[in-house]
């Protein structure tokens, strides 16, 4: 008989009204984790789509191509990109090196005209880097310099299926117009907006006499071999090809959706926030009315010589075993959840298949475990449920013990 | 032994000031079974409470032995009521989560008694107020007789200079409260303890040797048996 053994006790006096506290608390926690986990599903999702189709993991330009404001100006470009390339096959960590032409292009059916993003690719090499290959819904993947790769959505816009024409009109580096006939060759879904509604892929062979820019490029794509060195890849390649070129991670390419990002995490904080209070003020309550029920046996505790500290040991040690039993419970609800989330992940594509949004990622949402965040929440819980202990037992220890005796 | 000098004890209700205690002077010896009897109101429980170090006077001074506990911290009164002071209350005010057993052991755990001695006293005592086959009951598995025995085992198992029990056989019936009586004369007499009851109970009155009276918190009268 500790006072831990009378706090245990005291905790299951009332069973229900401590179960009720403790999923309260796990309710909260396993919320947290949920969402965590969901969050950085769509941040590794983000960041995947953008490896895998849009940027690659280093993206070399000629110096000044890159300008926010001023996106896919033909005016800098990689003049001589086998130099380049040349130069890169001695650095070791690259896995592929592939060259992209991106250009501001309108298509016609027909009928209607759209803006897309062209973009001319190395058939063979663009799959050693990108999934654009792996992300073909129907038809072929680009074989001719007639082809053309379009998105799902896109072909739905412009009624276009795999077989159908298709022409590109652009306008070339000096300023002259420019039209090609392609035939669809594939429709691709890639779960990144801009390659499923707002991209047309072609053969960069057919590109670069449309756009009168023999032999060159719009930008070199650089798959690493190991991610976690990508910064230091990245000093090493821009010393390595000169100050006549710039060379960005992915990260920096995509700014604005690594800010959403953090701007989400905000928003999750404060929602978590908000649920962890209402279990706080769930612990508190609790705590009150047993200090409050428990007045004259506080009284006699203190009469037999029970020091306030001894007093406060039980509350605590009261409120801690409801706190801890409550985060266990939602570490281990939150995780189960979470598996759920990785394993099978979250379909929301029916609700939201007409929305144009501009995050790249796929609508089945896929969860991705931080076991970090467990251990936190975990601790988080345990901590919280100490910390508002501080009222019930400021109640408890002001108690007079004469006071506390005489109280019916 | 414990003498109150010139006790004053005033209650405030509201801005109103009523008195509890108006001048006691009081020398209990040690080993004496006495009883303070007086109709409520007369100030019984507040010279209780002064004595048990649960309370303070307004004025005037308690010395047990030959400490002023008018001069101890809160901190130093826990430990003396921890040490030396066995309480039984009217409504017996045992640990309704622990059991008969539990109970009595608490005064022990924090005097940090090691667990084997603890088990043995424990056991000890609870055969002396004939609980020995209720050990591991609780509370509210036992009549208000066995509930007042686990108290009064509860009290003295730490081995007090004084037991202070405050109307200990209000919530009996008669057969109970003399069995409980005639316990606590047994066990004064065995262990010289002190005990002090505070009554107005006859039969309480009956059983003690002296009997001190209060009236609108004055002594009144005394009575030697």
């Amino acid at each position: 008989m500790k006072i831990i053994n009378l706090a245990w006790r005291n905790v299951f006096r009332h069973t229900r009204r401590t179960i009720i506290t403790a999923v309260a608390i796990s309710v909260g926690l396993a919320a947290m984790i949920y969402l965590d986990t969901m969050m950085n599903g769509v941040d590794k999702m983000a960041s995947r789509n953008i490896i895998d189709f849009e940027t690659s993991h280093l993206e070399i330009f000629a110096r000044g191509y890159y300008k926010e404001e001023n996106f896919y100006s033909l005016d800098t470009i990689i003049e001589n990109p086998n130099f380049v390339i040349d130069e890169l096959s001695k650095v070791r960590g690259i896995a592929v090196v592939t060259p992209r032409i991106k250009f501001q292009s309108r298509i016609s059916n027909g009928i209607d005209e759209l803006l897309v993003l062209g973009i001319g690719i190395d058939i063979e090499k663009e799959k050693e880097v990108f999934e654009t290959a792996k992300s073909l819904v129907k038809g072929n993947y680009l074989k001719g310099e007639d082809d053309i790769l379009i998105g799902e959505h896109l072909a739905k816009d412009m009624n276009l299926e795999v077989g159908s024409y298709l022409t590109v009109i652009t306008r070339d580096r000096n300023g002259t117009y420019n039209a090609y006939d392609f035939t669809v060759a594939g429709l691709i879904n890639t779960g990144h907006p801009l390659f499923d509604r707002n991209a047309v892929i072609m053969s960069i062979k057919t590109v670069q006499p449309l756009l009168a820019m023999q032999g060159s490029v719009t930008e070199l794509c650089i798959k690493i071999k190991n991610e976690n060195k990508i910064v230091s890849l990245k000093e090493e390649i821009a010393n390595k090809v000169g100050s006549a070129y710039e060379v960005f991670t992915y990260k920096e390419l995509s700014a604005s959706i690594f800010e959403i990002s953090g701007l989400k995490r905000t928003v999750q904080f404060l929602l978590a926030l908000v649920v962890v209070i209402i279990a706080a003020v769930g612990i508190v309550n609790t705590m009150l009315m047993a200090v409050m029920e428990r007045i004259p046996e506080i009284g006699t505790l203190k009469a037999m010589g029970f020091s306030n500290n001894d007093i406060v040991k039980m509350f605590v040690y009261e409120g801690g075993i409801i706190g801890i039993f409550g985060s266990f419970v939602g570490c281990v609800l939150g995780f189960l959840l979470s598996l759920h989330l990785s394993t099978y992940g979250l379909d929301l594509s029916s609700r939201f298949e007409s929305i144009n949004i501009a995050y790249p990622i796929k609508f089945i949402i896929k969860g991705s475990i931080n076991y970090i965040t467990i251990v936190n929440v975990f601790i988080f819980g345990i901590a919280v449920s100490l910390l508002v202990m501080f009222w019930p037992v400021r109640k408890a220890t002001k108690l007079e013990p004469v006071e506390a005796l005489r109280y019916v | 032994m414990i003498q109150t000098i010139d006790l004053y004890k005033d209650y405030r209700v509201g801005k109103v000031s009523v008195p509890a205690l108006r001048g006691i002077d009081l020398k209990i010896e040690n080993g004496e079974f006495i009883a303070i009897a007086g109709p409520s109101g007369s100030g019984k429980t507040t010279l209780m409470n002064i004595i048990g170090c649960l309370d303070v006077p307004t004025k005037g001074t308690v010395m047990l032995d030959s400490t002023n506990i008018g001069q101890l911290t809160s901190k130093e009164k826990a430990v003396l009521r921890k040490k030396e002071i066995g309480f039984v209350f009217q409504t017996f005010n045992l640990i309704p989560v622990l059991t008969a057993y539990e109970n009595v052991e608490i005064p022990l755990i924090l005097l940090n008694i090691p667990p084997e001695e603890r088990k043995d006293r424990v056991i000890a005592i609870l055969r002396e107020v004939s609980l020995g086959e209720h050990i591991n009951r609780k509370p509210n598995e036992m009549s208000g007789g066995q509930q007042q025995r686990v108290a009064i085992a509860r009290a003295l198992i730490k081995n007090p200079s004084m037991v202070l029990a405050d109307e200990p056989t209000a919530n009996l019936d008669s057969a109970t409260a003399k069995e409980i009586l005639s316990l606590m004369k047994e066990l004064n007499k065995k262990l010289k303890t002190t005990f002090i009851f505070s009554t107005h109970d006859t039969l309480v009155i009956d059983f003690a040797e002296r009997v001190v009276y209060l009236r609108d918190g004055k002594i009144a009268g005394e009575q030697r048996k």
